[in-house]
Order: structure tokens, then C-alpha cells, then sequence
């Protein structure tokens, strides 16, 4: 992730700018996000050419959907994360034959979120909220979001059922936000 | 909406994040969006990419993908500026309308009322007529417009069911194909009906109570197949079922006819009987339930379903 956005928004921000057609934005947003993109597309595809590829539809995604980015919401990398994660679940999926729902052509025009908002946390406070989540969910969170295995690696390497694998992974996405909007309205009633 | 429905939504909503939805999972967060009118928010997508983020090291891009990404910017700096141009000139136009609007009747009102200026009066009054229209025609756009966007979205959730329904298909075609070289080998035998003995399972214990079925056996050419159906999946690292065949004349003992496991309950699943020795008049058939790679000598501990004469 670019370093000078690890704590806050304190870099200037390059999808506004992006919105309005600017080159050099887009060059800056290349040379700052690339890598970040680059390595989440690696995480799931495994042939060059096919992440190639790939790359270059999230960064056609980027410029398409610049303008609604909030920075309330989100940092502007876990933005450009969030499209790069989701396009590379999305060529995973058509692998697998199943639908896809990559794009953000089905949400709102401005991804806003009236009880959620991330974009003024600092990801160690995030941390900090999510260790009150149970052991268990936290292991599995471990599993799949650091060492990217997917539910059935999970299940093999756990000896628990696939199902019960994939109903705490979600149920602990739900715990998650919950302690997130918890603290977000504890940090906003701290102000 | 109950609060079981939108709680199933958000369950559903967090396995759209994480990848992980089945296709009828993906008709059912679709119709709960749909029905509950519910806010599709990307809080989850957030999360889960934040998740990810804080485990993922930056990997360099390679000098030829950079040029690649960086000969797409003219043409797409050129998409947007040219989109917000068309914007634009929509929006600027419409405070110009009203201002215009204004102009005109503040001069129909202030008109002198000699026959000269009649022509003028008449004009203008055309003038206000025309930009009336033209704000109807504005409107009309717009509405079009949203007309538009409800119907391209109604399309895209059709043209998604319709793309998993075929998906699905698919799936089932596949399956039925590998099923089919089985399938015939068992219509075959069956149609050598002088030789071939014919017998129905009949569930053993309660477990098995749903299933059913049919054994078939020739002696001759020492060939044969089990066809079950609603006999539960079995997971093959745990255990596996095993075929016994019951035939005095050769032993008391049954005799192994081979090892199988049952990897999806959809329908009719063709087993090819592999007896390791050969069969002459066989009386009976059993299935039990054994460890991975089965038994030389079955204690009969889970009998799931027998066939006998």
C-alpha cells in the first residue's frame, strides 16, 4: 500500500482528480496503486497474461468509477483495493462457472454509507477494534485474508465442514462491521 | 421485510464480499434487494479489502504493463471530460432558461400598447411558447432518461438468472454425460434378460430409509451394477460404502464387490460391481458402511441396504 497513506488520508488524493479527466492523476495513480493492484490480482491468478489482463480492467474500472469514491467512506487505496479484490474474485468465479458480481455497476451512483465509515479511522485503530472478535473467527480471518486460502483449504487445514467454514467467515464479516460502526460512533461522540 | 429476511440479506450480502455465493445463493440476495428495497452499501467489500490489505506486500508492476495501463489514459481522459462536457451543457442551460423566461415577460409586461409594438409583443410571446417547449423537452429527456436506467437495470438482473439457469444446465449436462457410458453398459445388461438376475434394495436402518434401487447380475459374463438412489453422500476420508455379495454355493462368507462412495445425491447414481472373485449363483447383495478403502471381512456393524432373492 502506498506508505504516506498507511495512517489517514494524508496524501493527496488522486480519484477526485481522476473524475475530471486528469492524465497526470491517472499516471501518479499507476505509479502509486499499481503495485498494491498488481499483488492483489497475483493473490488469485496465477497465469501472467490472464493477470495482465486483469490489471488493466481494474485500472479501466478505477478511471470509470473515480467519482464515486467518498473519502468519508474509505482511504482512497482501500477504494482502489476493494475494485482490484473484487474484479479478481470475479475472473476466480467465471473459472468456476458461477456468476459474477464484480462490478459496481449495480450500486448507487455515490457509495455512501450513513452508518459506516472507515475513511477516518486509522487501520491500527481498526485492528484494535476487531481483536475484540471471538478467537475462532479471528483464526479464520487469518487464514483467509493473510494466508489468501479459500474455504476448502480452510476446511481441510481446520477439520471443520466447509459450510461451518464459510457461515463464520460471513457471520464474522457481520461481527466485524458491527464493532467497526461501533467504534466509528465512539470516535465521532469522542470529538 | 421481517427482520429474519433482511438478517438472511446481510448474511448473503457478506458472502457476495467474500466470493463465495452459489448461484441460487445469487438469485436469493437478488430478489431480497429487490423485494426489501434494501440499500446496497459496499461496508462489506470494505472490510474484507481492508482485511486483505493488512496482509498484502506491494509487488512491483512490470515496465511493459505500466506502458500498456498508460496508453489507455488519452482516450479515457478524453470518455470523461467529453461525458462532463455533455453534462454540463445540459445544466447550463437550464438556469439560462429561466432567466430568459424572465426577460420575456418582464418585457411583455412593459410593452407600449401602439399597433408597432404589437409585432414585437406577438414575437416575444412565441419566443416564451418556444422556450416552454424546449423545458417540456428537457423534461421529457430526463424522465426518458430515468426510464432508461430502470430498464437497463431490469435487464442486466434478467440477463444474470437467465446466465445462471444456463450455468446450471451446463452443470447438469455435464454430469449427465459422465453418468452415460454407465448408463448404457446397465441398459445393455439388463436387456440380456434370460442371464441377467434383477433384485431391489430395500433399506436396512433408519438412516437409510429413503433409499432405493435396484441390483442387477450376470453370471456369465460375471458383470454388474448397482442403480441407487437417495443414498447419502459419503465423506471418503471418513469411511466408504462396500458391496457384498452372498453366494453359498461359493462360500458362506460373503464376497468383497468392491468399494464406492456416493460424491452427490442428485438422482440415479449407476455402481459398477467389482467383485474381486468370481460369482456363480449370488443370493444376495448387501451394502455396509466401512472404514476408507473398506474391509476384508465386514463386521456388519452399519448395514445400509440389502438385495436378496
Amino acid at each position: 500500500m502506498p506508505p504516506t497513506e498507511n495512517l489517514g488520508q494524508s496524501r493527496t488524493l488522486l480519484l477526485p482528480r481522476i473524475a475530471k479527466g486528469d492524465e497526470e492523476a491517472m499516471r501518479k495513480c499507476i505509479d502509486a496503486y499499481g503495485p498494491l493492484v498488481w499483488s492483489i490480482v497475483c493473490r488469485r491468478i496465477d497465469q501472467r497474461t490472464e493477470a495482465e489482463e486483469t490489471c488493466q480492467d481494474i485500472f479501466t474500472e478505477i478511471w470509470k468509477f473515480a467519482d464515486r469514491f467518498d473519502s468519508k467512506v474509505s482511504k482512497e487505496s482501500t477504494f482502489i483495493g476493494m475494485i482490484a479484490r473484487r474484479r479478481s474474485i470475479d475472473w476466480q468465479r467465471k473459472q468456476s462457472r458461477l456468476l459474477t458480481l464484480s462490478t459496481l455497476d449495480g450500486l448507487p451512483e455515490k457509495v455512501t454509507s450513513s452508518s459506516f465509515s472507515m475513511g477516518s479511522i486509522d487501520r491500527a485503530d481498526l485492528w484494535e477494534a476487531l481483536r475484540k472478535l471471538p478467537e475462532d473467527t479471528l483464526e479464520l480471518f487469518s487464514l483467509h485474508f493473510e494466508k489468501g486460502m479459500s474455504h476448502d483449504e480452510i476446511s481441510k487445514h481446520t477439520d471443520i465442514p466447509v459450510g461451518t467454514v464459510k457461515t463464520k467467515l460471513r457471520r464474522g464479516l457481520i461481527e466485524a462491521r458491527k464493532l467497526v460502526r461501533e467504534f466509528s460512533d465512539l470516535k465521532g461522540a469522542d470529538k | 421485510m421481517s427482520s429474519k429476511s433482511v438478517s438472511r440479506y446481510e448474511e448473503l450480502d457478506a458472502g457476495r464480499a467474500l466470493g463465495d455465493l452459489s448461484p441460487e445463493e445469487v438469485t436469493e440476495w437478488e430478489a431480497l434487494a429487490q423485494e426489501g428495497a434494501m440499500d446496497q452499501t459496499i461496508d462489506f467489500d470494505l472490510l474484507a479489502t481492508e482485511l486483505e490489505l493488512n496482509h498484502t506486500e506491494d509487488c512491483a508492476l512490470s515496465s511493459s504493463l505500466v506502458t500498456r495501463l498508460e496508453d489507455t489514459i488519452p482516450a479515457f481522459s478524453a470518455t470523461i471530460k467529453a461525458n462532463q462536457s455533455a453534462t454540463g451543457q445540459i445544466i447550463s442551460i437550464l438556469p439560462w432558461l429561466g432567466w430568459a423566461a424572465a426577460a420575456c415577460l418582464v418585457v411583455f409586461f412593459n410593452l407600449p400598447t401602439d399597433d408597432v409594438t404589437q409585432d414585437v409583443s406577438a414575437e416575444l410571446a412565441q419566443a416564451k411558447a418556444e422556450l416552454s417547449n424546449k423545458e417540456k423537452t428537457i423534461t421529457d429527456l430526463e424522465s426518458a432518461k430515468q426510464e432508461l436506467a430502470k430498464l437497463n437495470k431490469k435487464l442486466k438482473g434478467e440477463l444474470a438468472s437467465e446466465s445462471g439457469k444456463i450455468d446450471d444446465l451446463n452443470t447438469q449436462i455435464a454430469k449427465l454425460t459422465e453418468k452415460l457410458p454407465l448408463l448404457q453398459k446397465f441398459e445393455s445388461l439388463i436387456q440380456d434378460e434370460s442371464e441377467t438376475q434383477r433384485l431391489e434394495f430395500a433399506s436396512a436402518s433408519d438412516p437409510y430409509n429413503g433409499l432405493s434401487g435396484e441390483v442387477i447380475w450376470n453370471d456369465e459374463k460375471q458383470e454388474g451394477y448397482m442403480s441407487l438412489e437417495n443414498l447419502a453422500v459419503n465423506d471418503p476420508t471418513k469411511n466408504q460404502y462396500q458391496l457384498w455379495i452372498v453366494d453359498p454355493e461359493r462360500d458362506e462368507l460373503p464376497v468383497d464387490g468392491g468399494v464406492f462412495d456416493i460424491t452427490q445425491n442428485d438422482g440415479k447414481q449407476i455402481i459398477p460391481i467389482r467383485n474381486a472373485l468370481a460369482i456363480n449363483k449370488p443370493v444376495a447383495f448387501v451394502i455396509t458402511l466401512e472404514q476408507p478403502g473398506g474391509v476384508v471381512k465386514s463386521k456388519q456393524e452399519i448395514v445400509v441396504a440389502l438385495a436378496k432373492s
